[in-house]
């Protein structure tokens, strides 16, 4: 095909694009895929039943806010990496401020608890599939990201991959946390931040493949 | 030739939707392209036009990852680079060895990313005139012409501007 031709049939196909495309491009594809996790949730594990009371306990907020906290620093790199001039994100640190925080939490839940009650509290009741199912929970929000993606430009494709899936793990461990009723610090910092480290392995790892274009 | 200010408005219109600017935005951005992918492919014409137009598909399709508060060139230098890296990448499967090279290629471009924070901020300190063309000619690695003709100025103006800005810069560092 001649240049020429190809620059017409490409300018003939000129859609608006709004200002804030990628934003809204992103928004799409976290939403998407957040409602296939939330079905996800809903239909094989279930709500916690105690779910509207709990929603007011301390636990329920810290575990809410660590997840919260880590999903908007990733949202926020996945928005940087996703233009082709980014340079690396100094930002990119502040991932480790929320899990140095309930780091802190945790050593003192643990200074405060007699030694006993510490492997219990560590492991809850679930921590054998607490990080699998976060990982596999973020996967259809991984999936919208990689949708996102497919109108963005991002050049550096592990960044990309690695943020994309953090983003991911942390909304699917959000939603999760619906489900689970652990209580302790030391358990979420532990389990779920294992299970937000899968996928962001996984897009690190796979990125290149993934987002190539 | 187009200028910044040329491309930038012909992108911003074509954002809007006007496919007539879009039309004379790619039809722009063609030869500086096929300058910029010539200089590093030497003697592969097919490849330079093949990577010529997959650039300018690529400009088009995702142009959503513009910010128009952003300098237009270095995006779509950016989308350029990131293609002929892509190419170099393709081309070393062939050859084999590619597991090491590749990790080199992708280290070696995120030292060049990083490093660049730092060349920005030198880079503001001085006269934009000057900037733009030692971030053309030492950086995105146009040659003294095609930076001539992206900012508009003459190239003797290029290589007068490459000259005293660095100069600047170096009276900038030693002051530091």
């Amino acid at each position: 095909m001649r240049t020429e031709d190809l620059i017409q049939s490409l300018a003939a196909q000129t859609r608006p694009v709004s200002a804030h495309a990628v934003e809204q491009r992103l928004a799409i594809g976290l939403v998407a895929g957040g409602a296939v996790t939330l079905a996800l949730v809903l239909a094989t594990l279930g709500l916690r039943p105690d779910l509207p009371g709990a929603m007011m306990n301390a636990h329920f907020l810290m575990k809410a806010a660590y997840t919260i906290a880590l999903a908007v620093v990733a949202v926020i790199a996945v928005a940087h990496v996703a233009r082709p001039e980014a340079t690396r994100m100094r930002a990119a640190w502040l991932v480790v401020v929320p899990v140095v925080v309930l780091g802190a939490l945790a050593a003192i839940e643990l200074a405060t608890t007699p030694s006993e009650h510490w492997l219990p509290m560590w492991l809850g009741s679930s921590w054998r599939q607490c990080s699998m199912r976060v990982g596999v929970l973020s996967l259809p929000i991984f999936i919208g990201l990689l949708w996102s993606f497919r109108q963005l430009a991002p050049t550096n494709l592990r960044a990309a991959g690695a943020t994309a899936g953090l983003a991911a793990g942390a909304f699917g461990a959000t939603l999760y946390g619906l489900h689970c009723p652990e209580v302790s610090a030391s358990f979420v910092v532990t389990w779920y931040s294992l299970g937000i480290a899968i996928p962001t392995a996984i897009g690190a790892i796979f990125g290149p493949q993934l987002l190539r274009w | 030739m187009a200028s910044e200010d040329q491309l930038k408005g012909w992108m911003v219109r074509g954002l809007d939707g006007d496919a007539a600017a879009q039309n004379r935005l790619l039809t722009a951005l063609a030869p500086m392209m096929r300058s910029f992918f010539a200089r590093r492919l030497r003697g592969a014409g097919d490849d330079v036009e093949d990577l010529v137009q997959d650039t300018l598909i690529a400009i088009h399709t995702r142009r959503a990852s513009y910010d128009r508060d952003r300098p237009f060139t270095a995006w779509a230098y950016a989308v350029a680079r990131y293609k002929m890296i892509d190419h170099f990448r393709r081309q070393r499967q062939h050859v084999s060895f590619e597991g090491l090279e590749d990790i080199l290629v992708a280290e070696g471009y995120q030292d060049a990313a990083s490093a660049k924070m730092d060349v920005d901020g030198l880079l503001g300190e001085i006269s934009p005139k000057q900037a733009s063309a030692i971030r053309r000619t030492k950086i995105d690695g146009l040659s003294v012409a095609e930076a001539a003709e992206a900012d508009g100025i003459s190239e003797a103006d290029v290589k007068v501007s490459v000259h005293r800005g660095l100069k600047a810069l170096a009276a900038r560092l030693k002051g530091k």
